[in-house]
């Protein structure tokens, strides 16, 4: 039957949660065209969101479940495949108990899902080992602002960024990584509004910033308590902000006495004049934003990093306003909404504590079942303990550690010292080949459900086209599996049911139904059926009451260069490929504009190696070693490469530092000690 | 390339002592011809153009000439046949029409159009070559670098 | 107005002067192009915002009306098509992008407001059964503002702007002239591949020059991109001279061919060269 329709969704890629069509003819996708009424995009898109739809039917695509027979992967009916992994987990939980389970939850999943999965491994499982890689990248944000704020959400929404008289962009390629962020942003540079840029590298967004502060790769608690430093010096602080609304200030003013302009120019590189100026604009804008991604979070000190963000943006009123506040990036399009839904050791959805015991009775008596107490390891733990073999069973829903984890090595030896690994995804991925059973998933395009972008915004997507072969939707995936395991809670007939579920028992998601998404979508905290959503958060009060001051000290990375390792190596993405490469590299245009990895060098450096630009040289570290194509440019300063981390031929996680943050444990991905070489065999 | 990237302050002091670097696509069978007949009749012209032989000038897309100007050219000459002798009947006639347009476009872009000239010169006209390349070496001298060589 | 525009499609499917209706589709407050089947569906057919309704879809690289052409050889549609629409059509004809034998054109009218927004010349199609005709807009500010600056100042105006390209090939995209297989853009021959901003001046040049003669004046180019390049503006420049060199104008005559496609004999240079 012929039928051409246009189907509203959300994009899959990155958190800015752009909004399009999915042009489908006859069952067919055929393109993809931006929806020119959405809040966040209005019309436009990035190259990867214009091509989103051809990776949903590439050849690829997993279409059978799989059986690992001594190496080779056989085709096996959906029956088969639950039924083994039914029984192995059964037999574990016989013989071993629960804790023995590791859950690897997907950023890239619905919220449903997410709600889901951590049902599954926590009332049929029996255990909080539930994680997913918002621990890889945003987990210091949730600790920092958690405990500054009394919530880890960006404070405000991307469209308001266009009203802000100066923006500090600090640790984020804005245009690289969230296009349409950067739109706002320079929408409201050509405003007249002021930018700064806080960056090693010399990255795109610089071209239009008024102070590019170059500082080394890990010490922006040190530049950050600079900028506070001088903002108390000029008494330019928020004193009316300060006295009303935080605690703690006495605490602050200590530490920050400690970080005069002229120290931190010794610790960061950047000069005086550079930080006094910058810190001055800064603090007499009338609406100051603070935007940050991966450059504060990724590191051992990630959340410290994050606090020092929220005490700069208290300490100058800049929070609880419109067009202010801290605005962490998620790179995911749902790590926000898989954190919202507790996919994460020690918390239920909304950020209810598994410890608390009133919280725990409340899931109890909605799930009808007992629920553990002790909150369970995080993702670096469990591989960690895959290796010790304490972890013996893993189920990985829609993630790939064995190129999105630190100390790739590592990884894979855990992994493979697993006696069972079930993967669920829509290719067969780098920790897909090392499953026992891989069962085949349904995309984007091909299921219902919501994703919450990094603002906040719950929306749709929607089913355009049949899930391709034997692919299932995840949500259903999982209720075959808790119903085949003797749960009877999983009678879901739809993910709207799911998510009335998640609103009973979430208070921020309280008053979220699918009817009520049709038409624009919902910023949580949306606490009823008729709250509207909300725009920004902390308006009259902080959800904690009062905005908390840490003091924080300067503490160095975990590796440092030396004289064996002298570079820097940083890590980090590009805008035309996406994370593990899992869509964006089956997708032709990417491939064409960026076929493979490199590793940027500074001309500098590159003249004293003798290394010519496109050369293949090697990169060492003390976690092993790649081969990669050399690219002379001054984008890195001296003593700083940089390797994106997208390409599984020449990883950059295979070096990188799985050393991590105490409270977060997030790992310290921007900065390790490295080595170049020339290759001694080079044809 | 590098060594033609200069900063607006060297481009000024060294404005007078300022060489242009002038690209000339010529055809093969009509404006080539004429060149060579210039250098046989030694017929002087500046040493700054450097020579591309085409089949017809027909077959150049304006493309080529803005990676010229983009890449390092003060100057780009376009030398075909006389429109109603083109070799392949009418080539040229593309040729006029397209660079009509590219000189459209340069001058919205901000690059000043007269960098690129077209012109006709037959296999006979080696004093016409001679002429048409030293009168533009000279007006580009005069224009000055193309001042897309900072972009680069 | 909408009242016959809808009424006016489902007489033609009633009647089977076409199978099915192209035009907009709302639902929930969200607008885009739908193929309406059903006499019934046509209550949810709406016309703004106005969507580029031909524009390529990719990897296939042709628009929805071709791929149906090709599908359902019988197929006859009714497309509701505002000025710049049914420009694009007959461009697209001469083109054999799609055949207008089998499209039925139930031409509107756009608002005054509607044309001042586009900056629209023409803000009605020649086949118009619904609306009035308004006057369309012939003086544009940025037109204006462009004309004014000086060599160095509109180049220094470009460097700036085009130096905010993120590369997302939107204004390809959305070009309903834009289909062809290869595209040049794309090529590392001719722009450096993977860096940000792309090649200036030659990537928006390829854009520029090879939709010069056949350029719409839609503005989705515009529309689309996320930086706010004022793209429309060198395309509106273009379009003016066209009219001068070759006394030509893109979507007018389906008959009459594309200067850049014949001799001097056929198609001479009028003025200013």
């Amino acid at each position: 039957m012929m039928y051409y329709k246009s189907v509203l969704t959300t994009c899959p890629y990155c958190g800015c949660g752009c909004n399009f069509y999915l042009q489908v003819l006859d069952g067919e996708l055929v393109g993809v065209l931006p929806c020119k009424s959405h809040v966040t995009n209005q019309g436009k898109l990035c190259i990867k969101g214009w091509n989103a739809h051809e990776y949903v039917f590439s050849k690829d695509r997993l279409t059978k479940p799989l059986i690992n027979q001594g190496g080779r992967f056989v085709e096996i009916s959906w029956e088969e495949a639950l039924n083994i992994v039914v029984k192995k987990f059964k037999d574990y939980i016989d013989n071993y108990g629960p804790e023995i389970f590791g859950v690897l939850s997907s950023a890239k999943c619905t919220n449903e899902e997410n709600f889901l999965l951590m049902k599954f491994t926590r009332a049929v499982l029996g255990t909080n080992n539930v994680d997913h890689c918002a621990r890889l990248c945003h987990a210091s944000t949730v600790v920092g602002l958690s405990q500054t704020f009394g919530s880890g959400a960006m404070t405000n929404s991307i469209g308001e960024l266009e009203k802000a008289n100066c923006i500090l962009v600090i640790g984020s390629n804005t245009t690289e990584q969230h296009p349409l962020v950067a739109r706002y942003i320079l929408r409201a540079v050509e405003k007249g509004a002021k930018l700064i840029v806080a960056d090693p590298r010399a990255i795109h967004l610089v071209k239009f910033a008024d102070y590019h502060i170059q500082q080394r790769p890990g010490t922006d608690v040190a530049l950050l308590n600079g900028f506070m430093n001088v903002i108390l010096n000029l008494g330019l602080e928020d004193r009316e902000f300060i006295s009303e609304r935080t605690e703690d200030f006495e605490e602050l003013k200590k530490v920050i006495e400690n970080y005069p302009p002229a120290y931190v120019e010794k610790i960061t590189g950047v000069s005086k004049d550079d930080l006094i100026d910058s810190a001055k604009t800064f603090a007499i804008a009338n609406l100051a934003s603070i935007v940050y991604s991966m450059g504060i979070t990724q590191h051992t000190t990630g959340v410290d990093n994050v606090t020092s963000c929220a005490n700069l943006a208290m300490l100058t009123g800049n929070v609880g306003k419109r067009s202010t506040g801290v605005n962490p990036l998620r790179g995911q399009v749902n790590v926000q909404g898989a954190c919202d839904m507790g996919a994460l050791p020690n918390v239920y959805s909304g950020y209810q504590n598994v410890t608390d015991e009133k919280i725990r009775i409340k899931f109890e008596k909605a799930w009808n079942v007992e629920l553990p107490s002790k909150p369970g390891l995080t993702v670096v733990e469990m591989i960690n303990e895959a290796k010790k073999g304490s972890i013996k069973i893993m189920y990985v829903m829609g993630e790939n550690p064995m190129l999105s984890n630190p100390d790739i090595n590592h990884v894979k030896e855990g992994l493979n010292n697993l006696e069972f690994l079930v993967v669920q995804d829509i290719f067969l991925t780098d920790t897909a080949k090392l499953a026992n059973v891989v069962l085949p998933a349904a995309s984007y395009a091909e299921k219902d459900g919501t994703f919450t972008a990094t603002d906040r915004l719950v929306q749709r997507i929607e089913k355009a086209i049949t899930p391709i072969g034997e692919s299932k939707p995840d949500w259903q995936i999982i209720c075959e599996l808790a119903r085949r395991m003797r749960s009877n809670q999983f009678e879901y007939t739809s993910p709207a049911e799911i998510m009335d579920e998640i609103a009973s028992v979430t208070p921020i998601y309280g008053g979220i139904t699918y009817k009520r998404l049709e038409k624009d979508g919902l910023r949580w905290p949306c606490i009823s059926k008729e709250h509207p959503g909300t725009l920004y958060l902390h308006k009259e009060k902080f959800t904690r009451g009062k905005g908390r001051f840490f003091g924080i000290d300067y503490k160095e990375p975990a590796e440092l260069p030396d004289e064996e390792y002298p570079f820097i190596l940083t890590t980090g993405r590009i805008m035309f490929h996406f994370h593990t490469g899992t869509m964006s590299r089956r997708t032709r245009l990417l491939n064409r504009e960026v076929q493979t990895g490199y590793v940027e060098i500074n001309p500098h450096d590159a003249e004293k190696l003798e290394i010519h630009d496109g050369e293949p040289v090697s990169v060492k570290s003390r976690r092993g070693e790649i081969k990669v194509k050399a690219l002379k440019t001054n984008r890195v300063p001296e003593k700083v490469i940089f390797i994106p981390f997208h390409f599984a031929e020449c990883a950059a996680n295979v070096l990188t530092n799985p050393a991590l943050d105490p409270v977060a444990k997030i790992p310290e991905y921007k900065v390790c000690a490295a080595r170049v070489e020339k290759l001694s065999d080079t044809i | 390339m590098s060594e033609m990237k200069e900063t607006s302050a060297n481009s000024k002091k060294s404005k007078d002592d300022f060489e242009p670097k002038i690209i000339a696509f010529t055809c093969n069978w009509c404006s080539y011809a004429g060149a060579d007949l210039a250098g046989v009749s030694r017929f002087q012209y500046p040493p700054n153009i450097r020579i591309i032989r085409l089949m017809c000038t027909g077959r150049l897309e304006p493309e080529i000439v803005v990676k010229a100007l983009s890449h390092g050219a003060d100057g780009v000459l376009i030398l075909g046949c006389h429109i109603g002798d083109c070799h392949y009947l009418t080539g040229n006639h593309r040729t006029k029409k397209r660079i009509a347009i590219l000189k459209r476009i340069l001058s919205y872009r901000g690059i000043d159009p007269r960098r690129v000239k077209l012109d006709w010169v037959s296999a006979a006209e080696g004093y016409r070559f001679a002429k048409i390349v030293t009168e533009f070496t000279n007006e580009i001298r005069r224009s000055g670098p193309n001042p897309l060589k900072e972009l680069a | 107005m909408i009242g016959k525009i809808r009424e006016l499609a489902k007489r033609w499917i009633a009647e089977g002067k076409t199978d099915a209706i192209f035009g907009l589709k709302e639902e929930n407050g969200h607008v885009a192009p739908n193929l309406f089947i059903k006499k019934s569906e046509l209550e949810r057919l709406v016309i703004s915002p106005n969507y580029s309704l031909c524009y390529t879809l990719r990897p296939k690289n042709s628009n929805i009306f071709s791929l149906l052409e090709r599908k359902y050889p019988n197929l006859k549609i009714g497309v509701v098509v505002r000025g710049c629409n049914e420009r694009a059509l007959f461009e697209l004809a001469k083109r054999d992008q799609v055949d207008l034998e089998r499209i039925e054109i139930l031409g509107i009218a756009c608002t005054k407001e509607e044309a001042l927004e586009c900056r629209c010349p023409k803000p009605y199609p020649q086949n118009l059964l619904v609306g009035e005709r308004v006057e369309g807009v012939t003086n544009d500010d940025n037109v204006e503002a462009l004309l004014k600056k000086t060599l160095p100042e509109r180049l220094a105006f470009w460097n700036h702007e085009f130096s905010k390209c993120i590369k997302c090939y939107g204004c390809r995209n959305v070009c309903p002239m834009c289909f062809c297989q290869d595209c040049r853009m794309e090529k590392e021959q001719w722009v450096k591949t993977g860096v940000l901003p792309p090649e200036d001046p030659i990537f928006h040049f390829i854009r520029f020059y090879h939709i010069s003669e056949r350029c719409i004046e839609c503005g989705e180019c515009e529309k689309a991109c996320p930086v706010d390049i004022p793209l429309l503006t060198i395309s509106k420049l273009l379009r003016r001279d066209i009219k001068e060199l070759f006394d030509y104008e893109a979507g007018l005559d389906v008959k009459q061919e594309s200067p850049l496609l014949t001799t001097l004999d056929e198609t001479l240079i009028k003025r200013g060269e």
